[in-house]
Parts: structure tokens; sequence; C-alpha cells
């Protein structure tokens, strides 16, 4: 993957050309955790992909023709399709690319998998409701309480699965859909909703050994700069840490 | 064989037993159009099935084993798999069962479909809170929301110039969201479609669809259902019987 390490565009900037033959490209933002899970997908399938980042304070005119609403991730073709909503692009992914398959082949298991992410999906909106909070030092506790609910959910399912990871004891598809928020707990102040979890715990640990999280693991400070900046109305913010 | 009008079970009955080799079997309710998805679905396919109908308002105990949340419907095979929500659902007989193929084989038209399926997704909340509106007044506001989501789909069919939402046949996609327009009739809503004529056509269309209309369930026992709901009646679910 080429090019997540780059300066975003802004307002004004001329729009890239097409995608050469055999790549794809990603219009990304290198903190959020949607583009986040399209990445490590591309990352854990090999895939050939030039990111191009976008302010997503200050959009380039030309990226509402990528996606209507101007949001992130879009994948795009050499063959200019589009494709946005980071589980479909993910999906999409998969299917293209055949050969180290991140869903499961067994109809049952990719249902258990998207059953798994059903379970999963309020943790975004509670991640990101306590950041907020704790920025404008406001009152989460019922939040945090909520969350650990949540995470109580995902505790009991590693349990009775005994296994390492969500579908079985490799790491697959719904691994990396859920990974983005649980590497910012963190950062976003909320790490210590998963003491009561010690399986889940276990589970990040063992997130943290794949070869793909860790190629795109963002530096703590880095992420506490973008952050910092972020809730300062900074435009500078999503280009934070980068030297060229 | 698909008992789909039969009694819905309630508290105090007797669990089902395995389901037999051969049959997948849906927890559903007559009248609710998650549900409807999946039977459309199994039908289309012309999946062998059995259908065990539940009491929402009185649910059995023991069908908290089949889905911890209670909620229908949810599919059980011959080898005690169970898998929920309804999406999920139509998509797991697609790709279990031979036949035809609902979701697009090619991964673009595949994804195209999901993102065309994205902008359907206020609609079910918008019928469920007019439906859930006693005085009508209140509703105006809702109404307008609900011709804005259409315009969102009329533009789909307006700039893919194919009767369905999938192309030149009916597909997964169709059905997906066909349930929710089933009832617009019922609820006197009607009139919402209105402003958006290709949407108008997709849905006379569907009335044409073989698999549509073998599941067609009366106006009058969508209204009798809605009276009896309303009144927080255990025997809503039941209308009709």
């Amino acid at each position: 993957m080429s090019g997540n390490a780059t300066k975003t565009l802004g307002k004004g900037c001329a729009p890239p050309g097409r995608v050469p033959e055999g790549t794809m490209r990603l219009y990304s933002m290198r903190f959020c955790p949607y583009s986040h899970r399209t990445r490590l997908v591309l990352q854990a399938k090999g895939i050939k992909c030039q990111v191009v980042n976008i302010n997503l304070r200050s959009k380039p005119e030309w990226f509402y023709t990528k996606h209507p609403f101007g949001q992130i991730p879009v994948l795009e073709n050499s063959k200019c399709q589009l494709i946005y909503e980071s589980v479909i692009i993910c999906e999409y992914l998969d299917d293209v690319y055949p050969e180290k398959k991140l869903f499961p082949c067994d109809p049952y298991e990719r249902a258990r998998q998207k059953m798994l992410l059903e379970l999963f999906c309020k943790v975004p909106y509670l991640t990101k409701e306590c950041l907020i909070a704790m920025r404008y030092r406001r009152e989460c506790s019922d939040l945090k309480a909520a969350l650990r609910q949540e995470f109580c959910n995902l505790e009991e399912i590693l349990c009775y699965q005994k296994t390492s990871f969500f579908g079985g004891n490799c790491i697959s598809m719904i691994d990396y859909l859920l990974w983005p928020w649980f590497e910012r707990l963190d950062v976003y102040g909320v790490a210590d909703c998963v003491d009561h979890t010690p399986t889940l715990k276990l589970w990040m640990a063992a997130m943290k050994q794949d070869p793909a999280v860790c190629a795109l693991l963002i530096d703590r400070s880095t992420f506490l700069g973008f952050l910092n900046l972020y809730f300062q109305n900074s435009p500078d913010a999503f280009d934070y840490g980068l030297t060229c | 064989m698909s008992e789909r009008s039969a009694r819905s079970l309630a508290k105090g009955s007797e669990p089902p037993g395995p389901v037999p080799e051969g049959l997948i079997r849906i927890y559903s309710m007559r009248f609710c159009p998650f549900a409807k998805r999946t039977l459309l679905v199994l039908k289309a396919k012309g999946i062998r099935h059995e259908v065990i109908n539940i009491n929402l308002k009185n649910k059995p105990e023991w069908f908290f084993t089949k889905n911890p949340l209670g909620l229908v419907p949810v599919l059980e095979n011959s080898q005690g798999q169970l898998i929920c929500e309804s999406a999920i659902t139509c998509e797991y007989l697609d790709e279990a069962y031979p036949g035809k193929k609902l979701w697009p084989d090619d991964p673009y038209k595949k994804a195209c479909q999901k993102m065309d399926f994205e902008l359907f997704s206020e609609v079910p909340r918008l019928l469920k809170s007019i439906f859930s509106r006693r005085d009508k007044e209140d509703c105006s506001g809702l109404k307008e929301q609900l011709c804005k989501e259409f315009s969102k789909l009329e533009e789909v069919l307006t700039k893919k110039k194919t009767t369905f939402f999938g192309g030149y046949s009916v597909s997964m996609i169709d059905y997906l969201i066909w349930p929710w327009f089933e009832w617009l009739q019922a609820m006197e809503l009607s009139e919402c479609a209105d402003h958006t004529p290709k949407l108008k056509l997709w849905m006379a269309a569907m009335w044409e669809d073989p698999t549509v209309s073998a599941l067609r369930m009366d106006v009058k026992a969508f209204q009798g259902f809605f009276a009896l709901y309303s009144q927080n009646s255990l025997e809503a679910y039941d209308y009709g019987l």
C-alpha cells in the first residue's frame, strides 16, 4: 500500500488521474477507523493500492464525484468503478481477490461473522461519544457503562467459543472489521472499559501480533497530536505527524 | 408443509423438536416485514421450509434460546445452526442453496446493490413511526420524510434505467425492500409514492412477480392486524386465522 503517509488533498487541489491498471485507489484519512478497516484488508490480502488522503474539513470539490456526501473510505478501481461503505468495500475486495480469503467459505460461518458484526454495532458510536465527552470534560459514566456492557457481550462470545479470534483460531475478516476501535481505546481514554473482560484483552494482544495490524499500527503520540488539533478545529489536524 | 398460516406459539408452549433433514425452519410472524424478506427468498429459491409463527407480545421462553434478543426472523437448519437478522438470513439462503442466485455473481454489481440498499435504511423506521402514531395530524412531517426517502430510490431507478433495482429482473435488493411497499396500501400511504413514477412502476412490476404474488397478504388482514396491535391485543398476530 503506498501513499498512506502523504498529505491530504483539500479544496482547490487538482483531481488525481485515472487509477493505473492492476492497482486500486483508496480515498482515506490516516486516523479514520472506517478507512482503517479497509486498509487492514488491503494489507492482509497484499493488494496493490494507492492511498489518497482527503482533508475532511476542506474537501476537494471533485471528491463529491467519488462519493455523493464526500465520505471516506471510497475505493476506486482502474475501470473507474467506485465502492463505498467500509464493510461493502471489504467484502468486495475479498470477492475480487480470492487468494487469501478473509471471510470463511462456509455460508453458516460467513453468516456468523456478519451476526458478530451486528453485535458490535453500538461500539463505534459509544467510543466516539466517550471521546467527545471526555474532550469537553463532560460526564460520561453512563456511556462508559454502556460500552463495558457491549464488551461483556463480545467477551461472552470468545469465552463460549474458546478460540483466539472471533472467527476461530486464525485471524479473519471479523477481527479486522472490529480492530480499529480497539486500537483507539487507549487514545480515546476508555482503555479501562476492557478491565473486566480478560478474554477480550487476550484477543487484543493476539491482534497486535498480526502482521497486517502491526504494519498499520498508529503511533500513540501521533494519534494524540491529531486528536488535539482535531478538537481545536484545526484544518492541519489530518496531516499531523507528516514531515513532507 | 409451509405452515405460513399457522397459529403463533406463545408463552407456555412446548418447544419444537429438531428440524428434520432436508428442511429449514423459519421462526416468523405473519405480518412482520423483516420476516417477509426471508419468506420471499425461501419462496423465490424454492427452498423446502417449515414456518413457526411466534406471538411477539407473549414470547415462548424457549424462543430466547433461538435468538437471545427474541426477534424474528430466525432460521434454524437440521444441524441446529441458527441464523438471525433478516438480511443475513437472506444472504445465507442465497449462498447455502443452489438454484437462482439472487445476489449478482459479479463483485462490483453485488457491491452496487448493497450500496443502493443502504439508501433504503430510513424507510422501516419511518413507517414504524407513522404506524405507531395514533393521531394522524402528527404524521405530516414523517410522511414528508418518507417522500424524501422514496426520491432517493427514484434516483437509483432513473440512473439505472431498469425496471428493478438490480436490473431487468427481480433480484435480492427488490425482495429486501419490498415488504414495506406492500404495507403502503394497507397504511393508506400510497400517495407518498405519487411523486416517484418509476418507483410506482417498480411496485406494479413487483406485484406481477410470482413470488411476491404467492405471498401476498390481504390489505384487510393487515388492517385487522394493525387495529388489534394498536390495542396491544395478544390476538393481533393470529388475526384472520
